[in-house]
C-alpha cells in the first residue's frame, strides 16, 4: 500500500516536472521572457489603454488586475493542454497509456508546474501594474491574495485538463484553446464588469473559471479580507475541482475508445 | 519582360497554394475570424458612450488587429511550416526568387485577413444592430488597397527574420500587442508616451490605419488621406527595395550557418 502510495507520488512529480520541461523549453530565458513576461504585458496595455480611452486613465487599476489574472489562464490553458495533447503529437501517447502507472496521478500531475507558473506570472503581471500604472496594493491582505490568485490558477488549469482531453481527439488545438481563452477575456469580467454583460451570457461567465477570482483579486485590492471573499473563493474551487474531474473522466473514455478503435495514432 | 511574366507565375502560384493550405488550417479561421470578432465586441463594449461613430471605429480597428495578426503569425508561419515539413531548404535552392514566392504567400495571408473587417461589419451591423455608415466610401477602398500593400511589403520584412533565425517563431506572440498599441488601431497614439510617437510613425500600419480610420469616420480631409496613401507608398517601396539587398544578405548567412533545417533550440 505504501509503495504503492510512494509510486504515484513519484509518477505525480515526475510527470509534472518531465511534462512542463519537455514541452516549452522554457529552460530557454529568451523564449520564456517571451511568451510568459512580455506578451501578457502587451495585452495588458492594449486593454487599459483602451480602457483609458473609454472612461479616463483612473481605471488603469481596474484593467491592470482583469488582465493580470488572465496571467493565470494562459498557463492554465495553453500550458496545461499542450502538456496533455502534446503526449498525441510527439507520439508518445501510445506508451502512456500502455504504462501501469496511475491515470488520476499521472493526468492531474501535468498541471501543477502550471499552477505555480500561472502564479508567478499573476504576480509579474500585477508588478507590472505597479510599476508601469500606480496599482496601489497597499490595503491588499497579502495572505488573501495568495490565496486567491492559488484557487484562480487551479480553477483555470482544471480548465486546461479539459481542453487537453479535447486536444486528444482534435487536429485544431490551437484554434480550440485560443478561442476558450479568448472567450475567457470576455466573459471572466477581466475588461467588461460581468454585470453589463447581457443575462445569457452572465449565465457563462458565473459557470466559468477566472470570474470568481477576478472578482475577489479587486475585492482585495479595495480592502477586502480572506473571510469576505471565500463565499466566492469557495465557488471558484468547486467550479476546479469540477472540471478536473470532468477532464480526468473523459481522458478514461478517450483512453478506453481509442485502444477500443485503435485511434492513438490517429490524427 | 519574360522574367516579369516567369515572376507572376511564380507569385500566382504561391499565391494559390498559400491560400490552399491556409484553409485546412483552423488556426486562420482563429485569427482571421474568432479574434478580431472577440476583440471587436470587447472594444464595442468598453467604447461605448464615444461618440456616434464609435462602432465604424471598432470595426476598422479590429479589422486591422486581424489584418495584423494573420500577417504576423500566419505569413511567419509560412516559413515556419517549410522549415517543418524540410522543404525551405529546396525552396532556397530553387532557381526561383524566394522574395517573389514569399511576396506570394503573404500576399495571399493579407488578402485573406480582410475577411476580419468584413467579419466585424457584419457582426456589429447585422448582429448587434449597430448602424454603421463609411463617410468616405471611395477613399476607404483605395486606402484598403495602399494597407494591402503596405502590409504586403511589410510582412515580407518580417518573413526574413523567420528564414534567418530558426527561434523567430517563438518570439512573435510579443510583437502582436506591441503593433495593435503603436499603430492605435483602437484608441488613438496620442494617448501614448510621447517618446513612442516616432516608432509609430515607422510602421505603415500606422498610416494604414489612420487613413481607413479618417475614411471610415469622414474625421480626414481628402489632402490628409492622400498623405497617409503617400506614406504607405513611401514605404512600400522603401520596404520592396530594402527587402532585395535583405533577402540576398540573409539566404548568404544562412546558408553558411546551415540554419535553413534547424528547426530551434
Amino acid at each position: 500500500m505504501l509503495n504503492r502510495i510512494l509510486d504515484n507520488t513519484r509518477i505525480f512529480f515526475e510527470g509534472a516536472y518531465y511534462s512542463y520541461r519537455a514541452l516549452f523549453r522554457w529552460l530557454n530565458p529568451a523564449t520564456y521572457l517571451a511568451s510568459k513576461v512580455f506578451a501578457p504585458l502587451t495585452m495588458m496595455i492594449f486593454f487599459v489603454y483602451i480602457g483609458a480611452y473609454a472612461s479616463g486613465s483612473n481605471s488603469a487599476s481596474y484593467y491592470v488586475i482583469g488582465n493580470s489574472l488572465i496571467f493565470a489562464a494562459s498557463s492554465g490553458i495553453f500550458g496545461v493542454t499542450m502538456s496533455v495533447g502534446g503526449e498525441r503529437w510527439t507520439g508518445t501517447l501510445p506508451y502512456l497509456f500502455g504504462s501501469p502507472a496511475n491515470r488520476g496521478a499521472m493526468f492531474v500531475g501535468r498541471a501543477v508546474m502550471h499552477i505555480l507558473d500561472g502564479m508567478l506570472g499573476v504576480f509579474i503581471g500585477l508588478g507590472w501594474g505597479m510599476l508601469l500604472f500606480g496599482l496601489d496594493l497597499s490595503r491588499s491582505d497579502p495572505l488573501a491574495l495568495i490565496v486567491t490568485i492559488l484557487i484562480t490558477t487551479f480553477s483555470t488549469s482544471g480548465l486546461g485538463l479539459l481542453m487537453g482531453c479535447l486536444s486528444l481527439i482534435t487536429r485544431n488545438v490551437m484554434l480550440v484553446n485560443n478561442t476558450v481563452y479568448f472567450a475567457l477575456l470576455v466573459f471572466s469580467g477581466a475588461n467588461i464588469p460581468v454585470e453589463q454583460l447581457p443575462g445569457w451570457m452572465q449565465v457563462i461567465a458565473n459557470g466559468l473559471p477566472l470570474t470568481r477570482g477576478v472578482a475577489c483579486t479587486r475585492m482585495i485590492v479595495a480592502g477586502s479580507s480572506l473571510t469576505e471573499i471565500m463565499p466566492l473563493l469557495r465557488e471558484e474551487m468547486l467550479i476546479g475541482i469540477i472540471l478536473t474531474i470532468l477532464g480526468y473522466s473523459l481522458f478514461k473514455v478517450f483512453e478506453f475508445q481509442a485502444k477500443k478503435l485503435g485511434t492513438l495514432d490517429i490524427f | 519582360m519574360e522574367r516579369i511574366r516567369k515572376n507572376l507565375r511564380i507569385m500566382l502560384l504561391a499565391f494559390e497554394i498559400e491560400m490552399r493550405q491556409n484553409l485546412t488550417d483552423g488556426f486562420v479561421v482563429f485569427g482571421i475570424l474568432i479574434q478580431p470578432l472577440i476583440v471587436a465586441f470587447m472594444a464595442l463594449w468598453m467604447l461605448k458612450g464615444k461618440g456616434p461613430d464609435y462602432a465604424i471605429f471598432v470595426v476598422v480597428g479590429s479589422g486591422m488587429t486581424g489584418l495584423w495578426t494573420t500577417l504576423l503569425f500566419n505569413g511567419g508561419n509560412s516559413i515556419t511550416g517549410e522549415r517543418w515539413n524540410g522543404t525551405l531548404e529546396p525552396l532556397v535552392a530553387s532557381p526561383a526568387s524566394l522574395r517573389i514566392v514569399v511576396f506570394g504567400k503573404v500576399l495571399a495571408n493579407v488578402a485573406q485577413s480582410l475577411g476580419s473587417m468584413i467579419g466585424s461589419y457584419l457582426l456589429i451591423s447585422l448582429i448587434l444592430g449597430y448602424p454603421l455608415t463609411l463617410e468616405r466610401p471611395v477613399l476607404f477602398v483605395i486606402s484598403l488597397f495602399f494597407t494591402v500593400a503596405a502590409l504586403v511589403s511589410f510582412g515580407l520584412i518580417l518573413a526574413s527574420f523567420f528564414i534567418l533565425i530558426p527561434d523567430f517563431a517563438r518570439m512573435v506572440n510579443t510583437l502582436e500587442f506591441p503593433i495593435y498599441i503603436l499603430c492605435g488601431f483602437l484608441f488613438p497614439i496620442a494617448l501614448l508616451p510621447g517618446w513612442t510617437t516616432p516608432i509609430s510613425y515607422l510602421l505603415s500600419p500606422y498610416w494604414a490605419a489612420q487613413a481607413l480610420h479618417g475614411a471610415a469616420q469622414g474625421s480626414l480631409t481628402t489632402v490628409q488621406i492622400m498623405g497617409d496613401w503617400a506614406l504607405m507608398l513611401a514605404f512600400s517601396l522603401a520596404y520592396i527595395l530594402a527587402s532585395g539587398r535583405l533577402y540576398r544578405v540573409i539566404l548568404r548567412k544562412a546558408r553558411a550557418d546551415a540554419t535553413l533545417d534547424i528547426m530551434g533550440n
